[in-house]
C-alpha cells in the first residue's frame, strides 16, 4: 500500500476527474473484473469536522437503495483509516445536455426513448420515497449503449458542495417548478415531474420552454406555465407536455398518468429494476465506526430535511438591519422572541414543540418542518395562531423561526414566554451567560 | 393652524421642504411630514440639533446608544449620503424611500448590495460575507467554530458566486436575490405605508391641508 501502486481494495486508482470542497473524484479500475469505476474520496476528518456524518450516510444509503438500470449505480463504500471511498458506476457517454448543445434537437422517437427511461428511473425513486429535486439534462448521462443514466439521486447535498460533474449552467432556474420558485413547501414528486417535462421539451425543441434573459420575466413565465411549442412537436407530444408543465402541482399529471399517455406508451418497454437485496452493511460499517469517535449524534432517518438558510438569509436576522424598530412608537421593549437555535436533530425539535404545544392546549399541525400552533376558544377571546419553522443553518445547527400568524399580540407574548421555558432542553444556549434569561431575548430580531 | 406652528418653530439646518422631498420619492407630502415627526424624535433623543448622530441611530435600533453593530453602521453610512457623519432630514427621507413597499425592487437589491459590499470594492467578497456572518453570530451570542462559519459561507458562495472567482458581483447578486427573495424582505418596511396613521401627530403640524385627515387622537 505504498505510493507506487495506488490501490484502494481491489481498485487501481487513476487520474483525478473532478474535485470539490469535500471530495475528489478519481477514475479507477476494478482489478478483478476490469470494470471502470468512478471513485469518490472523502477525507474522514473533513466529514467529522463539518458534522456531515449523518447527512452523508443518509445520502449514500439512498443511492444504494435506488438501484435502477437508468440510475448511476453505487457499487460499494470502502474506508481506510483516514478516508471514505464511494465506488460509483463510471459512465462514459457524457451528458445528454452536451449532446443537444452539439447536435441540436433530437428526433421525436429518440426523445421518447430517453423520456421513457427518465420516467422509469424517477418513478422508481419516487416509489422509494426519494426525490431528486435537481433534475436537468446535465444530470442525465449517457452510457456507452446510449442508455440514459440519472446521476446524483440522493446526493444533492453533496453535489452542492461542488462534487462530481462540473456544471456550467449552475444556478439557472429554468428547470425549476413554479411551486419551488415561490419558496413554499412543495411536493418533491410533482416538482420532479415538472423538471422531466422541461427536459422533454428541451431535447425535442433544442431550446428551453422557459428562457428569458431577465429573471423576473422568466419567473413570471414559469409561474404562469407560459410557453409555446414549436411546430414540429406532434399533437400527442404536445398534449403530454402541456399536462406536465401545468403550473398547478395539484392538477399536474402524475407518473401514472404519464405512463398511460398514448405518446409515452408508444414502443415502451418498461425496465424491471432488479429486486436484489440491497445490503447497507458496508455503509453502516463505515459510518457507525466514525460515529463512535463522535459524541452520539442521532441520525435523522427521514429523507429530506429542513430548508437550508443561507448566509445572507442569516444576516438579515440582524437587529441592525431591522429598521422597523425606528417606527416603534411604544416604549415597550418586550420584543417578540422570534427565534431560537438548537443543536438537536430537527425531528426532535419538531416533536418537542408539538408535545409542549399540546400540553398547553394548542391545536398542532405539522407539515415537514413547519408547525402551526393554534389556540382556539369558544368565545374567540385570546385566540391566536403561531407558525414555527425549522431551518438548517449549518450541519447539525438549526434555527427555529417563530412568528405570530394571527390573533392577539399580548396573548401571543404571554404564550411565547411560557413556551420557551418549557422548551429549554432543546434550545441551544450560548456558552456563557446561561443563567441569564435575557440571553434568550437577544436571540431575537 | 399647523403652518403657523412650523414657521414659528423654525427649522433646523438640513431641513428640506416636504413638498420637494415628496416629488422625488414615493411618499406623499403628508407622509414626508409624518417622517419629519419621526425624524425630530430620533434626532433629538440625545442632542437636539436636527441631525441624527450615530449614537441616536443606535439608540433607536437597539434602545442602547453604545451598541456597536456592523450592520447598523453600514446602514448609517449609506443613509449619510454626504458622508459628514450625521443623517440630515433629506438624507433620511431619500434613503427610507428605498424601503417603501412601492419602491422599485431593483433599487432595493442595489441598496442591499452596497450595504454588504463592506469595503466598497464593487463586489461582495467571501471575506466580507464571513465577516458579516461572524458579526451576526456574535450579535446573537452564538459562538460557532470558524470551520462551521467557513462552511456556511462556502455553501452560500457556491450558490451565489456562479463565476467562481471568490466574490459576488452585481450581476451574480441580482440572480441570487431572485432565487432567494427572502433576502430583500428587510428592504421593505410596511410601516412606511401607514405613516400618517402611525404618526397622527403630524396632523397638528401639517403645513399642507388635506381634505381627509385621519381623525385619530
Amino acid at each position: 500500500m505504498r505510493k507506487k501502486t495506488r490501490t484502494v481494495g481491489k481498485y487501481e486508482v487513476g487520474r483525478t476527474i473532478g474535485q470539490g470542497t469535500f471530495a475528489k473524484v478519481k477514475f479507477a479500475r476494478n482489478s478483478v473484473s476490469g470494470e471502470s469505476v468512478a471513485l469518490k474520496v472523502l477525507p474522514k476528518a473533513t466529514i467529522l469536522k463539518h458534522r456531515m456524518v449523518d447527512q452523508i450516510k443518509r445520502e449514500i444509503s439512498i443511492m444504494k437503495i435506488v438501484r435502477h438500470p437508468n440510475i448511476v449505480r453505487l457499487h460499494e463504500v470502502l474506508e481506510s483509516r483516514t478516508k471514505i471511498y464511494i465506488i460509483l458506476e463510471f459512465i462514459s457517454g457524457g451528458e445528454l445536455f452536451d449532446k443537444i448543445v452539439h447536435c441540436g434537437r433530437l428526433p421525436e422517437n429518440e426523445c421518447r426513448r430517453y423520456f421513457q427511461q427518465l420516467i422509469d428511473a424517477v418513478a422508481h425513486c419516487h416509489s422509494k420515497g426519494v426525490y431528486h429535486r435537481d433534475l436537468k439534462p446535465e444530470n442525465l448521462l449517457l452510457d456507452s449503449y446510449g442508455d440514459l443514466k440519472v446521476s446524483d439521486f440522493g446526493l444533492s447535498a453533496l453535489l452542492q458542495q461542488g462534487v462530481g460533474l462540473l456544471h456550467t449552467t449552475c444556478g439557472t432556474p429554468n428547470y425549476v417548478a413554479p411551486e419551488v420558485l415561490s419558496n413554499q413547501g412543495y411536493d418533491g414528486a410533482a416538482a420532479d415531474i415538472w423538471s422531466c417535462g422541461v427536459i422533454l421539451f428541451f431535447i425535442m425543441a433544442g431550446y428551453l420552454p422557459f428562457y428569458e434573459i431577465d429573471i423576473p420575466t422568466l419567473y413570471k413565465k414559469i409561474s404562469a406555465g407560459q410557453f409555446s411549442s414549436p411546430f414540429w412537436f406532434s399533437p400527442e407530444a404536445n398534449s403530454l407536455i402541456k399536462k406536465i408543465l401545468d403550473p398547478n402541482p395539484k392538477t399536474r399529471i402524475q407518473i401514472e398518468g404519464i405512463k398511460k399517455h398514448p405518446w409515452f406508451k408508444k414502443n415502451y418497454l418498461p425496465v424491471k429494476p432488479s429486486e436484489e437485496e440491497v445490503n447497507l452493511d458496508d455503509v453502516r460499517a463505515v459510518f457507525d465506526d466514525i460515529e463512535d469517535q463522535y459524541v452520539s449524534e442521532q441520525s435523522v432517518a427521514k429523507e429530506g430535511g429542513p430548508l437550508m438558510m443561507n448566509a445572507f438569509e442569516m444576516i438579515t436576522l440582524s437587529q441592525g438591519l431591522n429598521l422597523s424598530s425606528l417606527f416603534d412608537r411604544q416604549q415597550d421593549y418586550v420584543k417578540r422572541q422570534t427565534r431560537f437555535v438548537s443543536r438537536k436533530p430537527p425531528r426532535d425539535i419538531i416533536s418537542s414543540v408539538e408535545a409542549v404545544a399540546e400540553s398547553m392546549g394548542l391545536k398542532v399541525h405539522t407539515r415537514n418542518y413547519k408547525t402551526r400552533l393554534e389556540r382556539i376558544s369558544a368565545n374567540k377571546v385570546g385566540e391566536f395562531a403561531v407558525v414555527l419553522e425549522v431551518f438548517e443553518v449549518a450541519p447539525s445547527l438549526f434555527m427555529a423561526d417563530v412568528r405570530k400568524a394571527s390573533g392577539d399580540t399580548l396573548e401571543y407574548h404571554k404564550f411565547y414566554k411560557n413556551f420557551c421555558t418549557k422548551l429549554e432542553n432543546i434550545i441551544w444556549k450560548p456558552t456563557e451567560d446561561v443563567a441569564n434569561p435575557s440571553v434568550l431575548r437577544s436571540l431575537t430580531c | 393652524m399647523g403652518c403657523f406652528c412650523l414657521k414659528k418653530l423654525g427649522h433646523k439646518p438640513g431641513y428640506e421642504a416636504p413638498i420637494n422631498l415628496a416629488s422625488e420619492t414615493p411618499f406623499t407630502v403628508n407622509e414626508v411630514e409624518a417622517l419629519y415627526d419621526l425624524f425630530k424624535k430620533l434626532s433629538s433623543s440625545i442632542i437636539d440639533d436636527g441631525l441624527i448622530h450615530k449614537e441616536e441611530f443606535q439608540l433607536a435600533l437597539f434602545k442602547n446608544s453604545n451598541k456597536q453593530n456592523l450592520f447598523a453602521d453600514r446602514i448609517f453610512d449609506l443613509f449619510d449620503i454626504k458622508h459628514n457623519g450625521v443623517i440630515e432630514f433629506g438624507e433620511f427621507v431619500r434613503s427610507l424611500s428605498v424601503f417603501h413597499p412601492n419602491a422599485p425592487e431593483a433599487d432595493k437589491i442595489a441598496f442591499l448590495f452596497r450595504l454588504y459590499d463592506l469595503r466598497q470594492t464593487g463586489c461582495i467578497e467571501a471575506e466580507e460575507l464571513k465577516e458579516m456572518v461572524t458579526a451576526l453570530l456574535c450579535e446573537n451570542n452564538m459562538s460557532l467554530s470558524e470551520d462551521v462559519v467557513d462552511l456556511i459561507v462556502e455553501k452560500t458562495m457556491m450558490e451565489a458566486d456562479t463565476k467562481r472567482d471568490g466574490k459576488i458581483d452585481d450581476e451574480e447578486w441580482k440572480e441570487f436575490v431572485k432565487k432567494n427573495p427572502s433576502i430583500i424582505k428587510i428592504m421593505t418596511l410596511s410601516d412606511l405605508k401607514e405613516l400618517t396613521l402611525a404618526f397622527p401627530s403630524f396632523v397638528m403640524n401639517s403645513g399642507v391641508s388635506d381634505l381627509q385627515q385621519p381623525v385619530k387622537n
